[in-house]
């Protein structure tokens, strides 16, 4: 590509690729959202009656847990539907309903995602900046020290977040699910199912929040010390591959064009990537 | 019903412990045969534990 085009040349070049992809209805993440939280919520009976054995509902309903954000991240940008279309039902069902192995209602996931955009990598703004650590594993720690009852960071942060963009009320969405979330788990103790209990939900959720803080949150913007459009985040290559890593390899597009489906920015990506690499993107080995 | 949901949810590391951990540290306790000292019932020793713990996790704001 030219070294002579202009800043507007090249705004105008990628737009073009990202429009390709906009307005499709992504089936594929509908169908996985709704699909892993009935896995999940049939798990519970067919462990119950001893149809599947405890371990292997462990290792499902952990997979169900790490896979359940991703769907409600494409209601979050409104992907399956926009406000005023047929599918606007579908979009708020899904982002609603898939995120509830893991605990995170909705609205505070929208909330404090769209400020995730619009202020990523700047500490005192930026509600995922908790989760910027020196390597993998000081992020993995990182992840679960934000567990902490006493933390400031993880979601202890999202609730001062809703507080500074005057949206309290939606806090209530986050204490009811924490203790509905509770009481069923201390019900379910208390009836004689505490180990169903600790491996369909309590264990597979603590693994799954810091899957998906690794892989969503610290690597993509990893060391997360510039800010702006084309700095705040990266390409990069995972060891795990881009399905292992949950399309996370390709987040700079969803980034720059968030209303482009998870299942089509590695295209995007390889079509804009000269653009990027013109506007000096931190593309690692991709 | 906003106070009483705040003070449930401000108390809930120790309800958790006792609630939870207490019962499933019994069941474990059961499941690997262990048995416990100064013939306490596995549920006793499970709450005294789950609950020394939740109230560790109270008081000091984490668990670990």
């Amino acid at each position: 590509m030219s070294g002579t085009l202009t800043q507007t040349d090249l705004r105008k070049k990628e737009i073009a690729i990202a429009r390709k992809y906009a307005d499709r209805l992504p089936w594929e993440a509908v169908a996985w959202g709704l699909g892993n939280l009935l896995v999940w919520l049939s798990l519970w009976p067919l462990v119950f009656l001893g149809v599947v054995p405890l371990w292997l509902g462990f290792i499902i309903a952990t997979l169900n847990v790490m896979l359940c954000y991703l769907p409600s991240h494409e209601a979050q940008h409104d992907i399956i539907g926009r406000k005023g279309t047929k599918w606007r039902w579908l979009n708020e069902l899904v982002g609603h309903v898939s995120t509830i192995p893991l605990v995170l209602p909705y609205r505070v996931a929208k909330l404090t995602h769209i400020q995730h955009h619009l202020h990523a990598n700047k500490p005192d703004l930026d509600p995922d900046y908790s989760s910027m650590a020196s390597g993998p594993w000081p992020a993995i720690w990182k992840s679960i020290q934000n567990r902490q009852p006493g933390a400031s960071g993880g979601f202890n942060k999202y609730g001062d977040v809703l507080q500074d963009i005057g949206r309290p009320d939606v806090l209530l969405d986050g204490a009811l699910f924490q203790l509905i979330h509770f009481g069923i788990l201390i019900a379910l103790a208390w009836s004689g199912y505490v180990l169903e209990a600790a491996l369909l939900w309590w264990l597979p959720r603590q693994i799954g929040l810091t899957y998906i803080q690794f892989f969503l949150s610290w690597a993509p913007h990893h060391p997360a010390d510039e800010t702006g459009r084309y700095k705040d985040t990266r390409a990069f290559k995972s060891m795990w591959g881009n399905i292992g890593s949950m399309g996370m390899q390709y987040h700079i597009v969803h980034h720059l064009h968030p209303y482009i489906p998870l299942t089509d920015t590695p295209r995007a990506y390889r079509e804009m990537r000269d653009i990027l690499e013109l506007r000096g993107c931190r593309l690692e080995e991709i | 019903m906003q106070f009483v949901l705040k003070n449930i949810l401000h108390f809930m590391p120790l309800i958790f412990g006792i609630g939870f951990l207490g019962p499933l540290l019994a069941q474990i306790i059961q499941v690997l045969g262990w048995q416990a000292s100064l013939g306490l019932a596995p549920l006793t020793l499970g709450l005294i534990v789950g609950g020394t713990w939740g109230a560790f996790a109270q008081f000091k704001g984490r668990w670990i």
